[in-house]
């Protein structure tokens, strides 16, 4: 596997994959990884899911990297392609009965011991769950507008650009993600 | 006399798992009589995948020797009898849903009319119906179903259909109804992920 | 608490390493994606797009690999001290796909499998020896076995 080379670009990097050398991408692989990841962890509410949309984002961009018209701009144009997979995960777990719950998280907390997200302590264990929860009642429409703005600190230009919606449709979600999770969390102390 | 009968069985069954080496892990005493069987239906133009699968499957679950081989047996001559149903340019696809079709309990002729209803592949329609038997619908009305909609319904909105019948069936309606209802909806253009799961009278609700 | 949240939320993540091998694995069997020619060149060429046409559709047919999904099997099997699923796309061996714990202690063993468009048929094999199907499944037809295996069917695009 290819380790990442510092100071080469994405544009560099892409140019490379498309003239036969396959391990380029291992170096955006690791490069935009952990950062995607975080998305996907936070949209679909579990990491094994999470892992799989983004390893099938990679694949597709792989496959893609084509048709990619602005190669200095892969990660922006490999963020779309996870959003996607990430909305197509998410209506494939709807249908199969399986939603964000408590016990989800609960799940999908494998060898906590060695991994370096764990939380240190149990308050911050239960934050953790609480949000997850919170963001798990949101509609899909509105977790993705409320993590792509609060969380990507995208501009409502690029958000359109990747979503698909206008921008004040967008406005108007992030609006409402914001005033359903503070209700949420509201109810949620009164439990 | 004994030892030399032992002796042929095991060089048959040696050059056979040579053939197809997957074999190797089938009991010594079904190995020559199942790679006949393949052998057959290779020359009898059927495809002979299925019929290592379910090989391996009786292997893997420790199934005595003869129920391995009974059971590749009828599932070649299920194969047979599917492209016979289905006609000679039947795809090697076709022609295992065929036999998963009939073994559930579907009978050739609906396979034949299934043929000439749609002229694309019949791959979908038929794994469709196989699998409503499977989750209960009786084979009658699932083929009922099946055949009004294979005409002008595709792969996908097939798949859909499915998932709603079964969908139904989960919720507490009679597997009979639940097919023929949800063709009904199906037929009428309602079929597609986004919008409400069914329409019609008689929808079971949650209780 | 606002701020909290969204503190938490953009906090950095850790995908594990091995994430980068499952990706790099996947690709070695794909083609290299060489760029695509923009639409003016191709007017341009008019003359040569048959020849165009039919040399893509050659490299189109030799190419063998189909569109696959990755679906993920999941039981619940308390007792288990091994849990392997085996089926159609394995060959029905219990030692190509073990399944593993999505929680240390807890009772619920999940696999992930790429599986081209098609019907398969599949079962669980706990301990090595006892055969389950799966619960949450449509059931095959009797293959005279005994117990029965399940279906899944994975449509294509």
């Amino acid at each position: 596997m290819g380790k990442e080379n510092v100071g080469t670009s994405d544009a560099d990097l892409v140019r490379r994959v498309r003239a036969g050398d396959t391990g380029a991408y291992a170096a955006l692989v690791a490069r935009y990884r952990d950062r995607l990841g975080r998305y996907a962890v936070h949209m679909l509410g579990n990491r094994e899911e999470a892992e799989e949309a983004l390893q099938d984002a990679f694949v597709r961009g792989y496959r893609s990297l084509g048709r990619c018209d602005s190669p200095e701009r892969f990660g922006a144009w490999l963020y779309g392609i996870l959003v996607n997979r990430c909305r197509t995960a998410g209506a494939r777990a709807a249908r199969r009965g399986r939603v964000f719950v408590h016990d989800e998280a609960a799940l999908n907390g494998a060898s906590l011991a060695n991994d370096p997200n764990a939380p240190n302590t149990i308050e911050q264990a239960e934050f953790e769950d609480l949000v997850r929860w919170a963001l798990g009642r949101l509609s899909p429409e509105h977790r993705e507008a409320f993590l792509l703005k609060f969380v990507e600190d995208l501009e409502y230009e690029e958000m359109a650009r990747l979503t698909g919606a206008g921008v004040s449709a967008l406005k108007m979600r992030v609006k409402r993600a914001r005033e359903q999770l503070q209700v949420i969390l509201k109810e949620a102390e009164h439990v | 006399m004994k030892r030399l009968a032992l002796l042929a069985v095991l060089m048959v069954a040696t050059r056979a798992a040579a053939q197809e080496p997957r074999l190797e892990r089938v009991d010594t005493a079904a190995r020559a009589p199942v790679a006949a069987l393949l052998d057959s239906a290779r020359a009898a133009g059927l495809p002979t995948e299925p019929l290592i699968q379910r090989a391996l499957e009786g292997t893997t679950r420790g199934a005595p020797a003869n129920r391995v081989i009974a059971a590749v047996r009828r599932l070649a001559a299920d194969l047979g009898r599917a492209r016979e149903a289905l006609g000679p340019s039947a795809a090697p696809p076709e022609i295992e849903a065929g036999a998963a079709a009939l073994r559930a309990g579907a009978s050739p002729s609906v396979l034949a009319q299934l043929r000439r209803a749609r002229h694309q592949p019949l791959m979908i329609p038929l794994a469709v119906l196989t699998d409503l038997v499977a989750s209960g619908v009786p084979v009658d009305s699932a083929t009922a179903a099946v055949l009004i909609l294979a005409r002008t319904a595709q792969d996908a909105d097939l798949v859909e259909f499915r998932r709603a019948v079964e969908r139904d069936i989960a919720l507490g309606a009679s597997p009979a109804s639940a097919a023929t209802d949800v063709a009904r909806a199906t037929l009428a253009g309602a079929t597609n992920v986004n919008s409400p799961p069914h329409m019609g009278s008689g929808r079971p609700r949650r209780p | 608490m606002f701020d909290r949240i969204v503190a938490h939320l953009r906090a950095p993540v850790r995908i594990d390493p091995a994430f980068d091998e499952r990706v790099m694995a996947e690709i070695a069997t794909l083609p290299v994606p060489t760029p695509v020619r923009p639409a003016a060149a191709w007017r341009r060429l008019a003359p040569f797009a048959g020849l165009a046409v039919a040399a893509t559709a050659l490299v189109l047919i030799a190419r063998p690999t189909p569109p696959t999904r990755r679906l993920q099997f999941v039981v619940v099997a308390p007792q288990a001290a091994t849990v392997s699923l085996v089926g159609d796309f394995n060959d029905w061996d219990a030692a190509r796909t073990p399944m593993r714990l999505l929680r240390a202690d807890g009772p619920v063993w999940s696999a992930v499998v790429p599986l081209a468009p098609g019907r398969y048929h599949y079962a669980f094999l706990v301990n090595g020896s006892r055969w389950l199907p799966d619960p949450a499944a449509p059931v095959a037809s009797d293959d005279g076995f005994g117990a029965p295996s399940s279906v899944v069917t994975v449509r294509g695009t």
